[in-house]
């Protein structure tokens, strides 16, 4: 596995509500990007690069953390720990303890670690009550054992954990990289900003203009531009607005996107369908107060009867926000019916919608 | 006798894509005045992989349409690599879906159509007709039980179709057989993942 040097921000880890956090990571990333091209941002606080290549550049480990060191103190004033390990898992918690590794300490470290820092927080209950305290403990565990006992994630975490899987699932902030382009966008006008914010080019007058006609033809509900904002869950992060409405300016200053990791439906009903799970003996599937199903999805009842069979399901991921003063509860599962497509539900009050789908 | 014709570069016949589209395209992106029908059984990955052939034109400062789509998941699209800020989405034009695209395509590079109903000879030959009169490009999107009626100048047709899967949805594999005209012909089938587990189209 690569040893990684990875740079924790702690400052930069939560997202300030005027958008600096973005652009000072930006700052950071360009100061970066001139001592070695590979450096990464994996989550808000937190930037890795390999090591190899700038060490054999600039002539050993403590030259490059020197160099590191520096170039963030020159661009931004905040406190910095660096930490050096083999894969990313490894190589975030020693930056977040500021721990240097050789080649060959990883292992090492990791199985000396408390089993909380693979964030499963009932792995580390029954972990306690089966007497694993340390990552190590877990690790020694049988594989065949940790199956039958524990979910699909405890799995991946297993394999984490013994060092086979350099990252933890979730670890990386996938919408990150995108934020950050547009940000760019917007903080560095580039030729084409200019033409869309400013004088329009005939491009634009053309496209305006071909809108006009589609309205024109269809009415005034026709016509819609993409917007993106703050919001958890793909449903909730993108609407489609009337083009011509006010305000077409796009905007992803979202904070923290949330827990739902990996791609996002590309359909993503604005008004979600109710449909109906159930199990294997046809009851429905509901989702328990402690945030678990209380039976393996075994069909989903689509329209009028349409039923079609669950063959694998993950999640369910909940999510409790402040809608106005009420909470608001809702749950996500992914299923993937027999035909081989992919879904996305939504619980809420005790009713599956169908919210997305990855057509 | 040869004709004197003005010099243009072969790019500019083309509307771009991305990779890994680039170089799975004959050419390498979508020629400038033709038809591509995007085939595939519902659900299985073909709207991703219409969407993400527009990723490339619209970061280049092409304006796209996307026409009939009615729920376009607009996170996805971006993930995709889709510049937002010149789409145009005609979620539902009902009868007048042809129409619609027909006026698009005076003023966009590109128009995505997933006609709502199967498309009819006059309305199909008349939507050829006009991409190849303006240089723009007509991409339908289409089903089993509604086949684009006639031949296309480039069709890919997602033939299979495979979720890897950890703790949630990963990836998903794609199997797509390219087919057409002229250098289209040759075919091929190919494996593209989209979306990868960020969200994009990379080659397999």
């Amino acid at each position: 596995m690569e040893r990684l040097l990875a740079l924790w921000v702690e400052p930069l880890s939560e997202e300030r509500a005027d958008g600096s956090t973005l652009r000072d990571l930006l700052r950071l990333l360009d100061a970066l990007e001139v001592l070695c091209p590979f450096v990464e941002v994996i989550r808000l606080g937190l930037c890795v690069l390999p090591l190899r290549g700038p060490s054999r550049f600039f002539g050993g480990d403590e030259a490059v953390l020197a160099a590191v060191r520096q170039s963030v103190r020159d661009v931004l004033d905040l406190d910095v720990t660096l930490g050096v390990a083999e894969g990313l898992f490894c190589a975030e918690l020693a930056a977040r303890q500021g721990t240097v590794l050789l080649a060959g300490q990883t292992t090492a470290f990791r199985r000396a670690q408390p089993l909380g820092v693979l964030g499963h927080r009932e792995l580390a209950t029954t972990g306690r009550r089966l007497g694993l305290y340390t990552v190590g403990d877990f690790a020694d565990l049988d594989a065949a054992r940790v199956a039958e006992r524990f979910s699909a994630a405890v799995r991946v975490l297993h394999r984490v954990a013994r060092g086979e899987l350099g990252e933890l699932p979730g670890q990386r902030d996938p919408r990150l990289a995108t934020r950050l382009r547009s940000v760019r966008g917007e903080a560095v006008p580039s030729d084409e900003q200019v033409s869309f914010f400013g004088q329009r080019s005939a491009g634009d007058d053309r496209a305006q203009a071909a809108a006009h006609r589609v309205r024109h033809r269809l009415g005034p509900e026709a016509v819609f531009v993409a917007r993106l904002h703050g919001g958890r869950v793909p449903e909730d992060r993108a609407s489609l607005a009337p083009w011509g409405s006010p305000s077409r300016e796009l905007r992803d200053d979202a904070p923290w996107p949330g827990r739902l990791g990996g791609p996002s439906p590309v359909t993503s009903l604005q008004q979600p369908v109710a449909v109906e799970l159930r199990d294997e003996s046809g009851e429905p599937v509901r989702v328990g107060v402690r945030g678990s199903l209380s039976a393996v999805p075994a069909s989903l009842v689509l329209v009028r009867g349409s039923r079609r069979g669950v063959i694998w399901h993950a999640g369910p991921w909940p999510l409790v926000e402040r809608w106005w003063s009420t909470p608001r509860r809702r749950a996500h599962l992914q299923v993937l019916l027999d035909g081989g497509e992919a879904m996305l539900l939504s619980i809420e009050a005790g009713r599956w919608w169908l919210v997305g789908i990855y057509d | 006798m040869a004709t004197l014709r003005p010099v243009t570069l072969a790019k500019s016949r083309i509307v771009p894509v991305a990779e890994p589209w680039a170089s799975l395209l004959p050419g390498g992106g979508l020629r400038r005045g033709s038809t591509v029908v995007v085939h595939a059984p519902p659900g299985l990955g073909g709207l991703s992989v219409a969407l993400s052939l527009l990723s490339e034109a619209s970061a280049r400062g092409h304006w796209v349409a996307v026409v009939g789509v009615d729920d376009p998941g607009v996170v996805a699209m971006s993930d995709l690599g889709v510049d937002l800020r010149r789409v145009l989405f005609v979620p539902r034009p009902r009868g007048a879906w042809a129409e619609a695209t027909a006026d698009l395509l005076d003023g966009v590079d590109l128009v995505i159509v997933r006609p709502p109903s199967r498309a009819s000879h006059v309305a199909a030959r008349r939507l050829m007709d006009r991409v190849r009169e303006r240089g723009t490009v007509v991409l339908a999107l289409t089903e089993p039980r509604a086949p684009w009626p006639l031949p296309a100048d480039l069709t890919l047709h997602l033939t299979g179709s495979r979720w890897t899967m950890s703790s949630r949805l990963d990836a998903r594999y794609v199997t797509l057989r390219v087919g057409g005209r002229g250098e289209a012909a040759r075919g091929g089938e190919h494996v593209v993942v989209v979306p990868d587990v960020r969200g994009r189209a990379v080659a397999r």
